[in-house]
């Protein structure tokens, strides 16, 4: 590992999950308009299907890649004392490992449900 | 035509004020010649330039909210009343004189000048006419500092961030057939701050009084890293 926090690499995971981030929620939508679920069993079976898991895994893991970037970008500009910026960066952290293990338990529920 | 003129002497004033100035206008006048005849009716305020035509970079001032040249900029194309302010972002020394060390800096840092690692030949390094172009659009920076204070980025960061007028300047060595450190030149704007602070904000285009694009550059500069690095 180098030294320095990542330009390149931070850069490029950004434009990557926004474009596929862009692609799932166009999919996403064309589904909930052109057949949306009628009811919780119709939501949890189309969850369940092993495409759409995989490609929500994806879509999640995608977002929580790029809202970290973002973020991190935003407390690299803004925040400037040392301490209140790993305080902050390290919550954040937490927050988002958090959810992406929350998305996991809902799929694996749908799953096995 | 109407003016408000920041002033600020940090040995006599407080804190900063605006002053309001009435200059006769006559056509063709530049925003140079307004703050000449403002310096007439007061000896004191003080701003830098020169050449008067847009070549020396040394005007460089915040009208009516946006950076501009003030010899190159017609004051027909300015709304009354036309408020006069130093470079936003930069420690004033006095008026609108500001001080630039910083931006000289981060430019400095960019090693502006050609690396060759093979003993110079004895005549002039060729260059095809395209190889040449590819200059086009980047040497023409006069440092005026225009973009660089302009760019919200270079607020936050002025000490890491190189900011867009160094960036320009890395892109043209870059660019230059017979430069030879472009290995270590990508090096050199890895990691979070140097470069990868540029949020495409695209103010540094909008400020450029030469019409260049520092946003391209950079752009530019990032597609030969991933390029390099994949």
């Amino acid at each position: 590992m180098s030294r320095q926090a990542s330009g390149l690499r931070a850069w490029f995971l950004q434009r990557a999950t926004a474009i596929y981030l862009i692609l799932f929620i166009l999919y996403a939508l064309q589904h909930m308009i052109f057949s949306p679920p009628a009811n919780h069993a119709d939501w949890q079976a189309w969850v369940a299907s092993p495409l759409v898991s995989l490609g929500l895994l994806l879509f999640f893991a995608s977002l929580l890649l790029h809202a970290w970037v973002g973020f991190r970008d935003v407390i690299i500009d803004y925040v400037h004392p040392t301490p209140i910026r790993v305080t902050v960066l390290t919550v954040a952290g937490f927050v988002l490992v958090g959810c992406a293990a929350w998305v996991l338990q809902i799929i694996i529920l749908a799953q096995i449900a | 035509m109407k003016f408000s003129v920041y002033r600020y002497n940090p040995d006599t004033d407080n804190e900063p004020y605006m002053q309001a100035f009435e200059v006769e206008t006559r056509q063709g006048m530049m925003l140079r010649d307004a703050l000449m005849a403002i310096q007439e009716q007061d000896e004191s305020f003080t701003f830098r330039h020169s050449c008067g035509e847009g070549v020396c970079g040394s005007d460089g001032v915040n009208v009516n909210g946006s950076n501009k040249l003030a010899c190159i900029t017609p004051l027909s194309e300015l709304k009354e009343t036309v408020e006069v302010r130093p470079f936003p972002g930069r420690p004033v020394v006095r008026d609108l004189v500001v001080d630039m060390s910083q931006f000289y800096a981060q430019y400095k840092k960019v090693d502006p000048w050609l690396i060759r690692k093979e003993p110079m030949p004895e005549q002039e390094i060729l260059q095809s006419p395209e190889e040449r172009d590819k200059l086009d659009g980047l040497y023409e920076c006069i440092m005026c500092g225009c973009c660089s204070t302009s760019c919200p980025s270079f607020w936050w960061n002025p000490d890491k961030f190189l900011g867009p007028q160094a960036l320009l300047s890395a892109c043209r060595f870059l660019a230059d057939s017979r430069d030879q450190a472009s290995e270590e030149r990508l090096n050199s704007l890895e990691g979070p701050y140097k470069m990868f602070r540029c949020h495409t904000i695209m103010n540094c285009v909008e400020a450029c009084p030469k019409g260049l694009n520092p946003t391209k550059a950079i752009g530019h500069i990032k597609a030969i890293m991933l390029k390099d690095a994949i």
